[in-house]
């Protein structure tokens, strides 16, 4: 058997005192899309977080595998190079840096860890053009601040094109759905399902089945509590939707 | 009952005192023999105290005999330089442009220290007159060269009614203990549109001391950026007034501070008549021990109803040992005013760290990346390209530098 792109084994993780993360198990085989849904304050972003770095997060116990490699000791930097990218669901903005200056740094930043050149800048160019044009972003909106004053669509779409510049092998989709209205959640869902690769795996995070129609999940999983409590295909989320979480809290229990 | 007590002078305050009386400035020479140079118990130096920060004064400046290399060039500039006080002689102005010369000193007196010794030591003070627009940019080069020295320099500029210009000086020179004290006097006409910009690119060694007064006529429009980015010691002092209807003024500054600096920007604006307005805008970043030290006072006169004015510094603390200090001051007599002060400081935000880092971006480099934006806000609005690009320059050298 191929090693999974994803492997998260016992893990716990708490920030200060409380603990959040209470034992997930999840293994994501390349090529796939698995979504995580959850009610509000079971973990679910907290995941994402995890998975990405952030310091305020203790992991207490437990792994996570990326192409079999333990990421725990390494820097958020470090985990990105070595292929994971988290779609904010907040996107941070960032007066005074352009989005393009951000854009060219970061995709660099990954070219030189890994060994690689710098991008010449008609490669760059051309790169985000091309990127940019299947999500509607022109050269205006990247001239802007980054995230600075951009719409709850913008955000998200400047999301999925940073994701379609870093090629990462392991795409976490963190609520990419709230902030959008029915146009836009098509836009970035058609961002997102172009990026769906062989070698590539997703974990989408989400509150509604609703963003599910649009990036049809192989895999759902009902998190709860902290931990995975039911997994089953993409007709759990229709169960879900229609009896909502409190029987799967209850199986939990 | 209130004694005299004699102030004990050190050894800068006896050096001042003969260097005074050298050049006849008796009643100068008088006040710091009674007060001493100020210490933290003067309001507008409780943050800089002169008297412990200024231990000796290096012997008053000889003409230079040699340059050291440009600190800053700005291409296509019109470049006027004053070495060691001496006012240098210069290419063909742009048209609109008159260079000359006067005699003594150029502020408006007042209970100032920095302002007193200026008056007393400058000797010729260098003037232009802008009778209209001017496009290039007009350089000032201030330069302290050779063996430490005390300087003492002015300038004078008088912006016709309706003109604009863009004005830099550079302060810089030879690698030794100078003490510069630098003034420069800047009369805006009606609806005249001026850029000033003032950078402190001096040797850690050097102290450096300069104050701008500015008075903005009606309509007049004034942006002013100061940058400390060199000496070891530097304090700037700000004196805009507004003198017309629909005068308004930027006055932006920024503190850049690495370990064992001490920087202090100390703004005295006066609004003196009806509608007029300003958007003092500082800001501060701070490495190591470094010391950054803000000041902002609005003085709304009685009859300045309608008065538009907001005081804002923000201070970015690199490391735990870092020291920001912000004054703001309102002294209104209006009652018809909207005036205000705002002042914040802290650490990188540590969201915005982790944003940036999650894309690859490696620790240092998204640190930079913050400090550049944050201090964007200032170098935005400068429209001539390679005047930006200069200031881009001078702002990432210290982000790399150090």
């Amino acid at each position: 058997m191929t090693t999974p792109i994803l492997e998260i084994r016992n893990l716990h993780a708490r920030i200060e005192e409380r603990e959040i993360l209470k034992g997930v198990n999840l293994t994501i085989p390349a090529g796939q899309v698995h979504a995580v849904m959850g009610r509000n304050g079971s973990g679910k972003s907290t995941l994402s977080y995890v998975l990405a770095g952030k310091e305020d997060y203790e992991v207490t116990e437990g792994e996570i595998l990326l192409n079999g490699e333990n990421i725990l000791e390494m820097e958020p930097a470090e985990r990105a190079v070595a292929g994971i990218f988290l779609a904010f669901q907040y996107p941070i903005e960032i007066p005074g840096v352009a989005t393009m200056t951000f854009l060219k740094a970061a995709m660099n930043a990954q070219r030189k860890a890994r060994g690689e050149g710098e991008l010449s800048t008609p490669d760059f160019m051309r790169a985000v053009k091309e990127a940019g044009a299947q999500l509607n972003i022109d050269a205006d909106m990247l001239k802007r601040p980054l995230n600075v004053g951009f719409s709850g669509g913008e955000k998200k779409r400047a999301e999925i094109l940073q994701m379609a510049l870093l090629k990462p092998t392991l795409c976490v989709l963190d609520e990419t759905d709230s902030g959008l209205d029915i146009d836009a959640l098509q836009v970035v869902s058609k961002g997102v399902n172009a990026l769906r690769a062989d070698n590539r795996s997703m974990l989408v995070i989400t509150h509604y089945q609703r963003l599910l129609n649009h990036i049809v999940p192989d895999v759902v999983h009902v998190f709860s509590d902290g931990r995975i409590v039911e997994s089953g295909d993409k007709d759990l989320a229709l169960q879900l939707e229609a009896k909502g979480y409190a029987d799967f809290d209850g199986a939990a229990a | 009952m209130r004694q005299t007590m004699p102030v004990r002078l050190g050894a800068a305050e006896d050096t001042l005192i003969a260097q005074l009386k050298s050049v006849g400035a008796d009643a100068t020479a008088e006040r710091i023999t009674v007060a001493g140079l100020p210490t933290r118990r003067v309001e507008s130096y409780h943050y800089t105290d002169l008297k412990t920060l200024l231990r000796s004064i290096p012997p008053l400046a000889q003409a230079a005999n040699e340059a050291s290399a440009p600190a800053l060039r700005v291409p296509g500039a019109y470049q006027l330089m004053i070495a060691n006080g001496v006012i240098q002689s210069a290419s063909t102005a742009p048209a609109g442009v008159i260079v000359g010369k006067a005699a003594g000193g150029v502020l408006t007196t007042r209970d100032d220290v920095l302002v007193h010794l200026n008056g007393a030591f400058a000797r010729e003070s260098l003037t232009l007159t802008l009778e209209n627009s001017v496009d290039p940019v007009i350089q000032i080069d201030r330069r302290s060269e050779g063996e430490a020295a005390h300087v003492a320099d002015s300038l004078k500029v008088f912006v016709a009614d309706g003109a604009s210009a863009v004005i830099l000086e550079t302060f810089s020179g030879s690698d030794a203990a100078h003490v510069g004290n630098h003034a420069t006097y800047m009369v805006l006409g009606k609806n005249a549109v001026v850029t000033h910009i003032t950078i402190d690119l001096s040797p850690r060694s050097a102290s450096h001391f300069a104050s701008n007064e500015y008075h903005v006529g009606e309509g007049a429009k004034l942006r002013t950026l100061v940058i400390h980015a060199g000496a070891g010691l530097a304090r700037t002092q700000l004196f805009p007034r507004y003198e017309g209807a629909g005068a308004h003024g930027d006055i932006t500054g920024l503190n850049l501070v690495v370990d064992g600096q001490h920087a202090d920007i100390t703004m005295d604006a006066s609004h003196a008549v009806p509608h007029t307005s300003s958007q003092p805008l500082f800001k501060s970043v701070a490495r190591g021990r470094g010391k950054a030290v803000v000041q902002g006072k609005l003085v709304v006169a009685r009859d300045a109803q309608k008065t538009d004015a907001k005081f804002m510094h923000q201070g970015l603390m690199l490391s735990d040992e870092a020291e920001i200090l912000s004054k703001p001051e309102l002294e209104i007599y209006a009652d018809d005013v909207v005036c205000g002060h705002g002042s914040t400081c802290g650490k990188l935000d540590e969201d915005s760290m982790f944003y940036l880092t999650s894309r690859g971006i490696p620790k240092d480099q998204a640190e930079t990346m913050l400090v550049r934006g944050f201090i964007e806000e200032l170098v935005d609005p400068i429209e001539d390209e390679a005047l930006a690009e200069a200031l881009h320059g001078i702002v990432d050298g210290w982000l790399l530098g150090k």
